[in-house]
This record gives structure tokens, sequence and C-alpha cells, in this order.
């Protein structure tokens, strides 16, 4: 069976770290979180991929081509106008019952073999999931599709569509049928396919994450990680510590008298410490140098990132490139954190930084500070709001 | 030099041939053919690119072709000229790559004979004579024909009477052997083959193979069989696509934010604030050097002349560069004396010819090449790879900051060996480097503007690039991107050179790229740019991101994020690539393929 990925999206609430890259190249246990689907789709035994791709869509062809046996047709979404003429863009590689997947969600093996096994023609697989409102809410009778609500206001129900469905072919009429009614959604064209009796079967997926917000990041990866198994393919020197589930990448080398507690992963050509700690869940890019006597925990830390000496890291996003020199540390926390004009609050965050800073020496981030990409931060600053990219703090 | 494909197995040959042949398109692309094996050999032969071949071809069964795409040295451009050249009983074909030196002699012995000739190639000879050889047995047939043979060649055979076999050679000009399952391939170069195997034998210099669809033999130079393991190739066919990007060029220079990582890959540790190389480079930068000749052609002759500036910087040892096809001849080639040879395919035939000269001198030679198992790896007493990937790109972008880089981390190397500068010195310049891939990323991101900049250069019949120390092999190597790509006329001037002659060139109409970095000299280069404004022209100046001064004096400004004096020419190259793609662009030229250029020149 063919699926079609819809990868075209910007994802700005997940700014600055969609500036340079789409949402779905975000790295999640350093691999890009559409890398965690293709991977899901190769093993549930799909064989053929269509890719929707769109906003700096180079970076995305230019990491995956085609990817470990499985041919991928790329096609092109100029203007983001919706989910459902997204998958309109795949039209001409579809000629039968296909699968189609948002690339910016986590989601395991066992939940696409079970839709691909169903039997019905519409299907779609659902999630309980404790923040309800800010997707498709779902309602269901007899395991039948009853309606979709789409980021209702109050509380309604417990469980939401993860986007994932089995369509039929015919739905690319329906699609075009609709466009001319103004609706360019595919999960109001399946509310319409509901109103026109059409039988639409769910599925409760096992597993299943999708990254909305920067400090998801965070969560999934500390989630997708607990699955890592030891690999060491660097070199480490006498004298260091490793417990639990460690992936070293190959050309990095651990210096004497770091502990490393996993989950953590490590990625390649990297030099860490001497006598620097990391801690579960943390990831840590390629090309990245961790300075003696730094700790870090539950982070994100990805490729070509510079962190000082004595350096106290937490719950905390460093993107690429980014430098921080000596003794930079931040305090994690609960926070009031405004993104694209909604407010929502966030318990237990530390920083967020995006590509290509650089911070001097000696300065303290507060809970939830969002920095935005090459920022320059002059030492010994406390940095208690938001900063935009291209600043300039003296 | 062209490009040659052997192809023996159970898909149809036809369709796999030219799909292999597009890939070595880069190689040269006046004229292709190819021949395939269904009871008789059918040859088809189109002047033009590839697909000018594709087209015309009808449907072929069989299992078995060999393919050519020309870039002519001997003979005009002409179907007739065009690879696969027939045996005069039709039944042997032959495609080669590389110079039959004696072939007169041969072609008049064997007219004499009663050999009917077709082209005017040297190649054909070979077709004959091995005709001429043949006693049922194509191996010996062709063994006995190239010990008559003077010049070099890698060519592949087959012969209508024994169709499950196909016979290669060489020597001095490129070929592999790509080993599959019920299938195997010979051709220039491996990315030709990646797409169906990653398994490779290298043929040495000098000897023979015999392929069927099952079994690889390889023959010494005396015919006795001699075993060969397999290498395995770890990059990808996907690593020679163009992912989304209109132009390999244009990919390539995108790729230069992860390849300036890439060479350094292994090489610097800030932490222990190391450099290292493999053992017998480093015993070599160990030894007693108190001068160094760095030989090279093309892009990588501008590559070393940027080098003699960082190594000279950084070492205080003087370093002389040379063409490779001067050199060779003419070079001095003192015993024990360090040369240091730059080739991106590792088989340019004028710089192998200078490496071979060199070590029979007895220097010591260090190869610098993005090609592991290339000739010059294997001739050399060393060498460093720069690890960026194939290059598809006729004109070298990303192999040449590696190469740079990698003469830099060679300078380095020395000055440390030599107590010119110490551990915190080494360690602030590892940092610096550790900051590359940030500050070519920042320069990509400028592509924008200078495609603005472009539109306003593209019609001009002349440009000059200038610059002082080391942005003047800088401006040598902006003008031969602009030059070879977009057809429009460049030259790079040391600024302090303008006065004496190339002012006379100097027209309102000629826009000027001046490269102004913040060292001793600036004040130079801004009294230069006065006397360029003086006569008329538009100055684009390349400069620093916290230059203030410059708008004050050029018309036009790009502007560059490194404040390390001797690496910024990484960010000012990428900003002349992008100008020189751009105007290429704007003015429609093939910016991949380049009239008359092939990428890997392995013809003298």
């Amino acid at each position: 069976m063919k699926a079609v990925i819809l990868a075209a999206g910007e994802g700005k609430r997940l700014r600055p770290f969609t500036e340079t890259m789409p949402k779905v190249m975000l790295p999640v246990a350093n691999k890009p979180v559409l890398e965690h689907v293709l991977d899901a789709l190769k093993n549930s035994g799909i064989t053929e991929i269509i890719l929707v791709v769109g906003y700096k869509k180079e970076v995305i062809m230019d990491y995956f081509k085609d990817y470990k046996e499985i041919k991928i047709t790329y096609v092109v979404q100029d203007k983001q106008l919706g989910t459902a003429h997204a998958l309109s863009k795949a039209e001409n590689h579809i000629n039968s019952s296909f699968i189609v997947i948002p690339g910016d969600n986590i989601i395991d093996r066992k939940s696409i073999a079970k839709l691909i096994q169903d039997t019905s023609e519409y299907c779609i697989l659902i999630k309980e999931h404790p923040q309800p409102s800010k997707y498709g809410v779902v309602f269901i009778k007899d395991g039948k599709l009853k309606e979709i609500v789409e980021k209702p206001s109050e509380e309604i129900g417990r469980f939401i569509s993860t986007g994932i469905y089995k369509l039929p072919k015919t739905i690319f009429k329906d699609i075009e049928n609709f466009r001319l009614q103004g609706i360019y959604d595919l999960s109001s064209v399946i509310q319409n396919l509901i109103k026109q009796e059409k039988i639409i079967n769910t599925i409760l997926a096992d597993s299943w994450m999708d990254i909305v917000y920067p400090w998801d990041l965070i969560h999934v990866n500390e989630n997708m990680i607990r699955d890592v198994k030891s690999t060491i393919g660097g070199i480490i020197e006498k004298g260091v510590i490793t417990k639990g589930d460690v992936l070293i990448g190959k050309e990095t080398k651990i210096h004497s008298g770091c502990y490393i507690i996993g989950p953590v992963v490590i990625g390649e050509g990297c030099e860490i410490g001497p006598n620097a700690c990391i801690f579960p869940s943390t990831t840590i890019g390629n090309n990245s140098i961790i300075n003696p006597f730094t700790e870090i925990r539950n982070s994100v830390v990805m490729d070509d990132v510079h962190i000082g000496s004595n350096s106290f890291i937490t719950h905390s996003i460093i993107a690429r490139g980014t430098i921080l020199r000596n003794h930079f540390s931040n305090i994690p926390g609960e926070n009031t954190l405004e993104i694209e004009g909604e407010y929502k609050k966030v318990k237990n965050i530390g920083v967020m930084i995006g590509e290509d800073c650089t911070i001097e020496s000696q300065v303290v981030a507060e809970p939830g500070i969002i920095i935005g990409r090459k920022c320059k931060i002059a030492p010994l600053k406390r940095l208690n709001k938001n900063i935009p990219s291209e600043s300039k703090v003296m | 030099m062209c490009g040659i494909i052997g192809y023996i197995g159970f898909r149809n040959a036809k369709e796999v041939g030219i799909d292999c042949l597009k890939r070595l398109e880069y190689r040269g692309y006046d004229s292709a053919g190819i021949s395939v094996i269904d009871k008789i050999q059918q040859v088809y032969k189109e002047v033009g690119e590839i697909k000018e071949l594709e087209k015309k071809l009808p449907d072929i069964k069989g299992n078995i072709s060999i393919n050519h795409t020309r870039w002519a040295t001997t003979g005009g451009v002409t179907k007739e000229n065009a690879h696969p050249h027939l045996s005069t009983n039709k039944k042997i074909a032959i495609v080669h790559n590389g110079i039959i030196e004696n072939f007169r002699k041969l072609k008049e012995q064997l007219i004499a004979k009663g050999y009917k000739f077709t082209s005017q190639t040297d190649s054909e000879v070979l077709a004959h004579l091995i005709e001429d050889n043949y006693k049922g047995d194509l191996e010996k047939a062709v063994f006995n024909a190239l010990k008559q043979v003077e010049g070099y060649y890698a060519i592949v055979v087959t012969s209508s009477d024994e169709p499950d076999k196909i016979v290669g050679a060489r020597k001095d000009s490129p070929l592999v052997i790509g080993v599959g399952d019920n299938e195997n391939f010979l051709a220039s170069d491996i990315p030709a083959f990646l797409k169906y195997t990653n398994r490779v034998i290298y043929l040495n210099d000098g000897e023979l193979c015999s392929l069927t669809d099952k079994d690889v033999k390889v023959f010494d130079s005396n015919n006795n069989v001699v075993e060969r393991n397999e290498d395995i190739i770890k990059w990808d066919f996907k690593d020679a696509e163009k992912s989304g990007f209109p132009h390999f060029m244009l990919k390539e220079i995108f790729d230069q934010k992860d390849t300036v990582a890439y060479v350094l890959r292994g090489r610097i540790s800030e932490i222990d604030r190391k450099i290292e190389f493999h053992e017998k480079v480093e015993n070599l930068l160990k030894s007693e050097l108190d001068f160094i000749n760095i030989v090279a052609c093309g892009t990588s002759y501008y590559a070393g002349l940027v080098g003699k500036y960082l190594i000279e910087k950084l070492t205080g040892i003087s370093v002389v560069v040379d063409l490779a096809s001067e050199y060779r001849y003419f070079g001095p080639k003192k015993e024990n004396s360090f040369v240091i040879l730059i080739t991106q395919s590792g088989e340019t035939l004028d710089t192998l010819a200078a490496l071979k000269e060199a070590k029979a001198s007895g220097c010591k030679t260090l190869v610098i090449t993005n090609v592991i198992g290339s000739s010059a790896t294997r001739l050399s007493d060393s060498y460093v790879l720069t690890q960026s990937g194939p290059e598809i790109g006729v004109a070298a972008t990303k192999t040449f900051t590696a190469q740079v880089i990698t003469l830099f981390l060679i300078g380095l190397k020395i000055a440390f060996n030599q107590n010119k500068i110490g551990f915190d010195e080494v360690s602030k310049n590892i940092l610096e480097l550790k900051e590359l891939p940030k500050i070519v990323r920042d320069a990509l991101e400028k592509s924008p503007t200078i495609l603005e900049i472009a539109k306003q250069i593209k019609h001009a019949k002349s440009v000059f690039f200038i610059g002082r120390g080391i942005n003047y092999p800088l401006a040598l190597e902006g003008a031969l991107k602009l030059k070879e790509i977009s057809y429009i006329h460049a030259e790079g001037f040391a600024a302090g050179e303008l006065k004496h002659g190339p002012f006379a060139l100097l027209t309102e109409t000629t826009p000027v790229v001046a490269i102004a970095t913040k060292d001793s000299t600036y004040d130079k280069i801004l009294a230069n740019i006065g006397e360029v404004k003086a006569r008329g022209p538009t100055v684009l100046a390349i400069a620093d991101d916290a230059d203030t001064e410059i708008e004050k004096h050029a018309d036009l400004v790009l502007r560059y994020t490194s404040h390390s004096e001797l690496l910024s020419c990484i960010p000012i190259i990428v900003i002349l690539q992008l100008l020189a793609y751009h105007v290429a662009n704007l003015n429609g030229c093939s910016i991949d393929k380049p009239r008359n250029l092939a990428k890997s020149v392995t013809v003298e």
C-alpha cells in the first residue's frame, strides 16, 4: 500500500526552530521527526511513499532522497492552503486505497499495521488525549466516526483525531467538490462525508505524539529515547561511567571522569568532558562540544553546539550552531508563554535557544525563555524575557 | 577524456547502459553511443547529449552492452567519430577513454592488411587490432593487441562470437569494476553503477579483466590471474541527486554548510587541542621541512594559491605553487623536498604525471583528493581525503573549500610541529574552524541579495575581480567561476597591479568586484577602489559585517561574518560562487555542464 505524508507546513508556533527548517525536520533522538514517521511506515509494510513538501523543501529532499529501499515521490505544494489541498497534490500518484499521515506526528508501527489491515473503505486512527481541545475532538458510536469538532473552546470529549487515515482513491473527487465550496481542510472534508452517510471506521492508536509547541520537543524526545539500546561508536576514555542505555555515535570522544546516565543519545564527532555529567533524558547532536564540569539534564542539544565549562542546562533546547561560553545556567520552573497570540501555562520548563546564537560567560536564563536565532548576549546577563531573532543584548 | 560503461547481467542492457551513462555525463558530452549484443553487434551513435541518443534508440533486447559518452580529442565531433567502434568483420566492439599515441603507424599497418576504417579517431584502431589478434579467445586478443599500443587507455570490449563476456583493461585512465548479483559492471567512475551495486574492485594500471554475469577475473600485466578483494563504497547513490535544487552546482554550494565540518571530522580535537592526521601524513609533516611545493590544475591550483598564503602566514615556510602541466616538464624536483598535489578526482592526468615525476625524483609526496581509491591515492606517499561526497557540477565548489581547509590544517600542524605556534593558538584556531558551518550558513542566506546584484552584472562583457594578500587568489577563483559557467570574460588581479596594465582594459561598463577584508592592507584596497571609481565602473565590495566604512567607497556591498583573518576566505568564496551561479542562471547558461569543459580531465 502507498502512503502520502503531508510535510509542507512551516510550523509557525515552533519558531525560532522552524525559521530554517520545516517542522518535520526537527530532531527527536537525533533523527528528524519525519524519519521516525518513515521508519514506522516502512516497518508496517508500506513500500512506496508520496511526500508532499513545500516550506523549505530542499532541507527534506536533501536529507532523505530515497529512504532505505522505500521509493519516495516528492510533490510540491507551493502555498500552504490546508491539508486537503496538500493531499490533492498526490492525486496522480495514487491508484487505490492509501494511507495519509501528517509528517510531524510520532506514531508506532503497530497502529499503522492495524490501519492497513482494516477492511473498511474509510478508517481513522484516534487517540485519547489529556488536552483534547487543541486538536480535532472526535465522537464515536459503535466504533464508527460520528463527528469531528476542530479545536473546541470547551472540553467536550477525550478522544482526538490523529489526522492519520486510510482513504479510497475517490477522496480526490470529494476534495475537489468541497474545494469549490471553500473547504480546504481534510478533517472538514471527512466531516462532510459523514453527513453524506459514508461509514468511517475508527481504530485506537497505541502510541501517538505530535509536536505543536517548542517545549513538546523535550517531552517527545524524552519518550522516544526510552527505546534506545546502548551502542558505543566512539572513543571512551578510562574512568568514564555510563549506566542505563547510552548511544554514542562514531568519532565521538568521551573524556575521563564523565558520568552519563541513560537514556542518553550522543551523535557523531562530539567531544565531551572531562568530568561532564549527562543525565536522562538528553540528546546531543553531531559535532557538539561539552566542556569540563558541565551538567545537562532532560534536554535537546542539536548539532554543532558548543557548551563551555561549569554550565548547567536542564529541561532546555539548544539549537544548531549555538555557542554558550562558560558558566551558563538556566533555572527550570513554571511560566506562561505567548505563542502566536495564544497563552500557554507551561510547567517545569527551561530555556529554548534558537540557531547560531552566541551567549557569553555567566549568563542565567529564567524558566520558559525563548531566544531567537542569531542572537548575541553579552556576559553576566540575566535573561527574563523572550528575545527576538537577530537581537543583541549588550 | 570520456566516460565508458560495460554491462553484463540479467537486466535490459540498453536501459542499464543509458542510465549509467547519464551519471558519467560530467566526463564529457559532445556525442554518445551504445552497442548491445543481440545476436549481432547493434550499434547506435548520436551527436549531442545522451538524451539525444536515448530519443533515437529503438527497443533492443540483449543483456550485454558497452556504452560511451565522448569529449572529443582526436577527430571532430561527428557521428562516425562517436564510440563504440566496430572491427572490420563487425563482430568486435570497443569503447575507449585515453589517447593511442602510435595510432597512425598501427592504422597504416592495419590498412595494409585490408582492415577498413570508418572514422578519424585514434580509438578505432583498437577494434581492428583486436580483430587482427583474435583466435577464438577475446581476453588473449585484447591482451596481445594492447602489447602493441603506446599511450594510455581504459577500454571495454565485447565480441558477438562470445556474447557472455566483457573484457576491460586500463593504463593511466580510470576503470573500476562494479560487482553485483548475477550482473557485473565496468565504468570510468563509481557513481555510474552505484544505483545497482556498492561493491567495487579497483583495477590497477596495466591490468586486464574479464566479466561474465556471475564471475569477475582480473589478470596482471603478465596475464596471470590475480586475486582481488571487493571494496564497499559507503556513500549512497542518493548522494548524487539534486534534492530539489535546480542545479547540482547550487546544491553543492549549499552542501558547504556541512562539508566544511566533514573535512574536519576526526582531524581536530577541541578539548585535547590537537590536530591529527593518519600516521603516514603525520610522519611527513614531522620531517624537516623548509620548502613546500604545491602542484595542481584549474580550481585546485587556485586552492593551492590560497593555501600558499595560509601556510606561509602560519609557518613562515616559503611555498611555491605550480601548475601540474608545467611542473611535470619544467619544475625543479629536488630530492627529499615536500610536494603537495591537489586533485579533486584523483585522476587528473596532468597532476598524476606530475606526481609520478616528483616521486621518481625522490620528493616526499602528499595528495589532497576527494576520491578514495583513486590513482593519486595509490601512487602517492600519503594522502588526505577532503571527505566532501561526490561532486557532480563541473565547476568545483565544495571540494575547493574543503581543499583550502585541508591546506589550513596542514599549515597549522606544521606550525605546531615547528614550535611556531603553541597550544593556545592551536585552540583558538580550532574554535574558529568549528564556527565555519555557521559562517557558511550565514553567507548562503545572502543568496537572494546576491541574485539582485547578479541582475546588475549579467549584461557585462567583462568583469574584474581584485584583492590583496589571500584575497588575490580568491579574486582569481571568483573570476574563474564566473567565466567558466556564465561565459562572461572575467579576470582576477592583485589590486596593486591594476595600475601596471589592466587599467587599460577598464571601461565604465566593466563591473569590478573588490574583496576588502579588514586586514593590514584595508586602506590600500580602499585606495584601489577609489582609483577604479574615478574611471566610472560599478564597484561591488565584499566586506565583513563590522565594516562601516566601505559603503562610502563602493556602490554595492556584500557582507560576510567572520572575524578570523585567515578563515574569512571561506565565506568570501561562497559569496563569489553564488555570484557566478546567479549570473550564469540569469543568462540561461548550462550550469552543470558548461560548454567544452568536463569534470575530471584525464587527457593531457
